[in-house]
């Protein structure tokens, strides 16, 4: 188990271990959340139940000494709460996001198994593929591209002369942390320009810094909003103060735009203001060529782009130069507008990184920091170097209250996937960790040692197993997204199986889709216990519901043949209660269901013979045929010769067929057969005798007029032959 | 202390969050409505029981009726009465569900301690409707608890009396639930020998090994709370199919404490560790359980305590695990719901807790 | 996503809804310009279904027109020239009238309600109209078969029904489809497909057995589709991911289109899961040599596992779109074959058109 102190990065862990850190009582008590039923006390009992995934149903209920009472008729409540859902977001938008991680992730998984086989067979997986990194590169781009707009950009917008800010979807910090965990830990091509990352990350997402605090977005969006009413707009210091603020955090566009709305620009001024206006230019000018060392730079988006160090940093020192240059020049003492000349001479302090200017021109440490990057040390490089610089902003700028990407971005700086994984845990929930999970091992072995031990405590499975299972619970919270739960789960190689298991033996059969649905899955992941369970669990269902078709299709796709030969006895019983009467029509399409060769159907083949006896006695009926009747005949003998035909049904089987056996064309049995039917008609006499006989509802003559017919055809049949 | 010390602390206080609740809960909203209200409870509703997939609500109430709760969709959470009927002179005190491959049907235990099952069923006129199947008189001797389990193709019922016997029935016919066959009766003691006859016990809890492969013996943990302390403690009790009886396998208490009442048991559903998890309450706090998976030369489980959780008031009224077998939620006589994890270093916390309020 | 056997892919928009759609059917349209679609929706975070209209015009979103709020969730859609109608779970069945002669598309009540226990017993899963005839029959899990009568053309809003058959729950039927005005096919359980002529009354006058295969492969029909111009010939589809096609001119002898378990014929089927949906599809390739009467037209058909394609006798399918989630219905724009309209599982629309 790793210890905390020994995980936090050099330097600081004398500190950490030390008295300094205020650990709170470890004994403290968890969070209570209060659970308004809307009842009037007293509540004399609660019970509890677990629903879907992680939901927890209270049923609270109301003392009932207390008579008569405001609630009247009602005498409780259940209450449903769920466990692991995120408040940033509507529900129908969190489910998008499930969907459309699904794809992303299942290929990143694949790819991974294909690359772990590659490696098993001893052949570097390089050679066949793109380099790991690239594939989770990829897979990041797709789960950035679900979480909203493509193209946030905040400020590089040219459009309306008064418009500085374009109006777009609000960034959401889901979002943008996982961006900023794309830049640290994916995306590798961006290792050499990392500074300039941070830059544009911040420079999309500077609104979600602070919702209460200023940030340098929010003094923009205000200064949006009074740009109207402003006339004469270089007289108003919050101009200046804005285009400082802007500059700080290397927002060029959006300084250049509002350098170009200074009042010396207009047409009727020009000429008076020559000097003044030559030096807003030669500012605007400045920021424009900015040289930034990165690897490209978007159309209409300023400043001069170096790939290579060298050549950035003759171009950096050649732009400094002009900047000081500037900054000398005789040309100020000319302005005459005293705002015009701080305010310019304010911007070229902050290009010239002079660190106390810098320090009012921002208002989140984030934004100081990235100002340094930009002006003080565009060439920081490694971890360590980035963490102690965010740690000097921190004291320049405390927060009282880090916001929870704040945090994240120190704990990635800090170099502790513990505390990377905890921050993107408790500010963004499971589904974050279980996918932020593949960015944070993409490169780190450390990171993957960590995620892939296996821990006793845990039931011997690893954090990445644990967190996907925690998230596969909280997609099964829900009725639409328990049906991804299997992809996270199959990726859970100890405990994955067990909980989907679980899942789906709770799912409602009811619903035929629903349950078409789930057997799917059992289907696709070869769970056939679980499938026999859920289709036993529909056939007695659907039998006992009035639904007896549907009860025996699926009770023999369970294979269930303890409970199909007992509906076989029920339908004996059934049969033999009503066997002369026409409603058997109905019964035809159960037996047609039931398949004569199915084993499974036990003793149901008698009712598949008496359906063929009812059939052709239904024809020789209409035709009176020899042909016809023969049929019949062989039919009833089949059935009467068959030791599988209960005893009970043999009076009216032949009483059903008295029409056969007084027929006056020509007797249709011959003398064994007849004999036979004698027989048994002799046996059912004696099996009467018996208590528990079951008398058939027939006629009280039945036996008497099936006997006559029979000593009749018997009589008939002998001339016959003879 | 220098200023730089709130990021510090942030980052300690990160993990330590972190490594305390691992499964980190995220409520939806941590707002007045956080919760959502799916089903209002008639006037005198006593107990409460969701079928195997939460989507049906059977309540009991004080004066013998019992209700059933149906949502229109099994997409909706909105559950309303759709049967309502009259089932016993006493009030109900419990009801169970019967698993669901044996139909839609309840056990109900009544204040008289008579134990009767219902079944929602069709007959030939096809109005679905619910009938008695069968009926556990009481006489003397009152059920405190049933509980069901399914295994390979039976169903059994183990039924805990106020005298400290139990008796374990089993289904005869599967699609008939009015007969069963009484397969085992015995006491919840280790030895035999100490069996007593004039128990009082004043309520029992059943759980069963919720498992997980074909090839387990079926098994149930047991706790009474009664007069007589041999009686109380918990008890783990397989099946022994050579020899078709019932053996204690294991004890769930320590030595000091084998006669402390026992309030509620519950079982975790096991989805792939290597060691069962059985939760007790008793009036120390509730204890959590590693139950070994093999047995030993005498066929005992070994047993481990691994938590006491004790830092609330009160009695516990009910345990249950959630699907994973890693949070339990509780509830007891100080109205609390709380829920509790284990951490990454395996140690137990109470996570959450909810509070009734108005 | 590999799309095979067409020269130029068809083009997919993707509608994200935030409901569940249950069903969707097109309407016709005034203008080629006006698409209108008519969807089952199910709001899961309010627990409302509802049967709304839409005006459509890809990769725009849905623009609502109408809108009427069900007793349940809607559980089979089919629509005419001129009517909808629309089964619920609850087992009730609604007529609406949609055609162009319907001015007003501000309103969508149902001109025709029939509900009841005597009428359908839980779920009704299928219901089906034709063109120019006011009834629609009605089958469900009772195993009951109603005919609905809404009136003659011009005066809707009288309406009765009839019982055809009462199956007592001994069977349950899942589909149904009109092959004449007095003569519809029904399916269910086990692959059993029944011939019912309403001037027969009382029993089937035609049964197919689903047991081709001996057994060893059972399942439900889920969808049947018969093409007015071939009304011997019915088509079907269900469970393991089957399509065949049934001529009650020889009868016990079913064509199998795709499936598993069908012997060496099919190698590699399309599909092995639920076959949700089937249609004859009309549309008629460029290169295609025109269609004998003898041979079976093709048939499209989505599936569980998230395939729309297009299998024909004899030849190879086509797959015109493999999603990752199931696609639960769709429906073939009879005035524009070449466009689908699709419900997919992860609350979302497709609509495909075809080059």
């Amino acid at each position: 188990m790793l210890a905390v102190s020994s995980e936090f990065g050099g330097g600081t862990s004398d500190s950490v271990s030390g008295a300094l850190v205020p650990f709170l009582p470890c004994a403290e008590a968890s969070v209570v959340y209060p659970l308004h039923h809307g009842l009037k006390p007293p509540i004399s009992r609660v019970s509890i139940s677990w629903a879907r995934g992680s939901s927890l149903r209270i049923s609270l209920f109301k003392s009932s000494s207390s008579e008569s009472d405001a609630d009247g008729e009602v005498g409780g409540k259940v209450l449903e709460v769920r466990l692991g859902g995120d408040g940033e977001m509507s529900d129908a938008q969190w489910r998008r996001i499930a969907y459309g991680s699904v794809s992303p992730f299942a290929l990143l998984q694949s790819r991974k198994n294909s690359v772990a086989g590659f490696s098993k067979m001893q052949l570097s997986p390089s050679l066949y593929h793109l380099e790991w990194w690239e594939y989770v590169m990829e897979y990041s781009k797709d789960i950035d591209v679900l979480l909203g707009n493509s193209k946030p950009l905040t400020a590089r917008v040219i459009g309306d002369q008064q418009e500085i800010l374009k109006n777009r979807e609000a960034p959401t910090s889901v979002k943008a942390a996982w961006e900023l965990m794309e830049i640290f830990y994916a995306d590798k091509l961006s290792k050499a320009w990392l500074p300039e990352r941070l830059v544009d990350w911040l420079a999309d997402y500077d609104s979600l810094l602070s919702s209460t605090q200023t940030t340098v977005h929010s003094k923009l969006v205000e200064f949006q909003s009074q740009l109207i009413k402003l006339q004469i707009i270089e007289d108003e210091s919050t101009y200046w103060e804005v285009l400082a603020s802007a500059l700080a955090v290397g927002w060029l566009e959006i300084v250049v735009k509002l350098l170009r709305l200074h009042g010396s620009y207009h047409l009727d001024q020009i000429a008076k203001r020559e000097i003044e206006n030559g030096l807003v230019e030669a500012v605007a000018v400045l920021v424009s060529k900015m040289p930034r060392m990165r690897p490209e730079i978007e159309a209409g988006e300023l400043g001069e782009c170096f790939k290579a160090k060298p050549d950035f940093m003759k171009a950096w020192e050649r732009w400094r130069a002009q900047v000081t240059k500037l900054d000398s020049s005789a040309f100020w003492v000319q302005c005459t507008h005293r705002l015009t000349r701080g305010g310019l001479r304010n911007m070229l302090q902050i290009m010239l990184g002079n660190l106390n200017v810098l320090c009012s021109a921002t208002y989140h440490w984030i934004e100081l920091y990235i100002s340094h990057f930009l002006y003080i040390r565009p060439l920081t490089r490694g971890l360590e170097n980035m963490y102690n610089l965010a740690q000097k902003c921190l004291q320049l700028k405390p927060t009282s209250c880090p916001d929870k990407l704040a945090r994240l971005l120190i704990g990635i700086l800090g170099e502790n996937t513990e505390v990377v994984l905890a921050e993107c845990s408790r500010g963004f929930g499971p589904w974050m960790v279980s996918h932020a999970i593949e960015l944070l091992t993409a490169e780190s072995n450390q990171a993957g040692i960590l995620l892939h031990e296996e821990r006793h405590s845990l039931g011997e499975i690893s954090m990445e197993e644990l967190h996907r299972l925690i998230y596969a619970q909280v997609l099964s919270s829900h009725v639409l997204t328990w049906q991804i739960a299997p992809i996270y789960l199959a990726s859970c190689i100890k405990q994955g199986m067990g909980l989907l298991e679980i899942l789906l033996n709770r799912q409602p059969i009811q619903d035929s889709k629903i349950l078409l649905k789930n057997l799917e899955i059992c289907r696709l992941y070869d769970l056939d216990s679980v499938s026999t369970n859920i289709m036993k669990i529909a056939g007695v269902y659907h039998w006992k519901h009035g639904r007896k078709g549907s009860g025996v299709f699926w009770l023999q796709q369970a294979h269930d043949e303890r409970c199909l030969n007992r509906i076989a006895q029920q339908l004996f019983d059934y049969v033999g209660k009503s066997i002369s009467g026409e409603c058997f029509l109905q019964w035809e399409g159960l037996i047609e269901l039931l398949g004569s060769e199915s084993k499974h159907a036990g003793g149901l083949e008698f009712l598949h013979k008496y359906r063929d006896l009812k059939k052709s006695l239904q024809h020789f009926d209409h035709g009176k045929t020899v042909i016809a009747a023969q049929e019949a005949v062989e039919s009833l003998m089949s059935l009467m010769k068959n030791p599988s035909t209960p005893q009970r049904f043999w009076l009216p089987l032949l009483y059903d067929s008295l029409k056969l056996l007084s027929w006056r064309e020509q007797p249709l049995l011959n003398v064994s057969q007849t004999n036979l039917l004698l027989n048994k008609l002799q046996e059912l006499s004696m099996a009467r005798l018996r208590p528990d006989f079951v008398e058939a509802d027939l006629p009280p003559q039945a036996l008497n007029s099936v006997r006559l017919a029979l000593a009749t055809n018997l009589g008939r049949a002998i001339l016959e032959e003879k | 202390m220098p200023s730089s010390a709130v990021s510090y602390q942030t980052l300690a206080e990160t993990v330590r969050f972190f490594r305390q609740t691992w499964l980190a809960f995220h409520f939806r909203q941590l707002t007045t409505d956080m919760e959502k209200s799916v089903a209002v409870l008639d006037k005198g509703t006593t107990c409460s029981s969701w079928n195997y997939c939460g989507q049906r609500l059977a309540t009991g109430s004080i004066d013998g009726t019992l209700s059933i709760f149906d949502s229109p969709d099994p997409a909706s959470s909105s559950f309303t009465t759709t049967s309502k009927f009259k089932v016993h002179g006493a009030g109900i005190v419990k009801v169970v569900w019967v698993p669901p491959q044996y139909g839609d049907a309840v056990a109900c235990i009544f204040a008289d301690g008579s134990l009767s099952l219902w079944e929602e069923v069709a007959e030939d006129a096809r109005v679905i409707q619910w009938k008695l199947c069968q009926s556990f008189a009481s006489r003397a001797i009152k059920v405190l608890d049933a509980q069901f389990g399914v295994f390979r193709t039976s169903l059994k019922m183990v039924v805990a009396y106020s005298d400290g016997h139990v008796k374990v029935y089993e289904l005869l016919d599967p699609l008939e639930l009015k007969s069963w066959q009484l397969q085992a009766e015995f006491q919840n003691v280790i030895d035999s020998a100490s069996t007593s006859r004039r128990a009082s016990c004043f309520s029992a809890s059943i759980s069963w090994n919720p498992l997980r492969s074909e090839s387990q013996e079926p098994s149930f943990v047991l706790g009474f709370n009664s007069d007589t302390p041999h009686l109380n403690s918990a008890k783990v009790w397989e099946f022994d199919q050579a020899h078709q009886r019932w053996l204690p396998v294991a004890e769930l208490a320590l030595p000091a404490d084998k006669s402390d009442q026992v309030f509620a048991v519950a079982w975790a559903p096991n989805i792939g560790r290597p060691y069962e998890l059985i939760a007790v309450a008793t009036h120390k706090g509730i204890t959590i359980w590693h139950l070994g998976l093999n047995p030993d030369l005498d066929g005992r489980l070994s047993v481990e305590k691994v938590a006491l959780l004790s830092n609330f008031e009160g009695e516990a009224w009910q345990m249950e695990w959630d699907m994973s077998g890693m949070t339990l939620a509780t509830t007891a006589t100080d109205g609390m719901v709380r829920l509790w994890q284990s951490d990454l270093n395996g140690i137990w916390h109470e996570q959450a807790a909810f509070e009734p309020a108005p | 996503m590999a799309i095979t056997g067409l020269p130029k892919p068809p083009e997919i928009h993707r509608l994200t809804q935030s409901k569940y759609i249950d069903s969707v059917r097109w309407l016709p349209s005034v203008s080629p310009f006006q698409k209108h679609v008519i969807v089952a929706f199910f709001d899961v975070d309010t627990d409302t279904p509802s049967l709304e209209i839409h005006s459509l015009d890809p990769p725009k979103p849905l623009v609502p027109l109408s809108l009427w709020t069900p007793p349940s969730r809607i559980s089979s859609l089919k629509t005419t020239r001129s009517v909808a109608a629309a089964s619920t779970i609850s087992g009730s069945v609604h007529i609406f009238v949609t055609g162009v002669e319907r001015h007003d598309i501000s309103g969508l009540e149902p001109v025709f309600t029939v509900v009841g226990k005597e009428f359908h017993m839980g779920s009704v899963n299928g219901v089906d109209l034709m063109e120019g005839n006011s009834e629609c029959v009605s089958v469900g899990d009772d195993g009951r078969v109603n005919l609905v009568n809404f009136g003659v053309e011009g005066s809707f809003g009288k309406g009765s029904y009839r019982k055809v058959f009462d199956g007592n729950g001994l069977v349950s039927y899942t589909a149904v489809k009109w092959a004449s005005p007095s003569e519809f096919v029904t399916g269910g359980y086990g692959f059993g497909l029944q011939w019912w002529d309403i001037r027969r009354p009382g029993e089937a006058v035609g049964q197919f057995k689903g047991n081709w295969n001996h057994g060893k492969t059972s399942g439900i029909i889920h969808s049947i589709d018969i093409h007015p111009s071939r009304k011997h010939t019915c088509l079907a589809g269900g469970s393991t991911g089957t399509v065949f096609a049934w001529d009650l001119r020889s009868q016990q002898q079913p064509i199998i289109l795709s499936g598993v378990g069908t012997g060496e014929t099919m190698t590699h089927p399309l599909s092995e899961s639920e076959v949700w949906e089937v249609q004859c599809d009309c549309y008629i390739k460029s290169s295609s040599r025109g269609l004998s009467s003898s041979r079976i037209l093709p048939a499209m058909f989505c599936s569980e596992d998230g395939i729309l394609a297009v299998v024909e006798q004899g030849e190879e399918p086509t797959e015109l779109l493999a999603e990752p989630c199931a696609i639960n219905s769709f429906d073939i724009d009879l005035q524009n074959p070449s466009d689908i309209i699709c419900s997919l599982e992860w609350e979302s629309i497709a609509i495909v058109s075809r080059p």
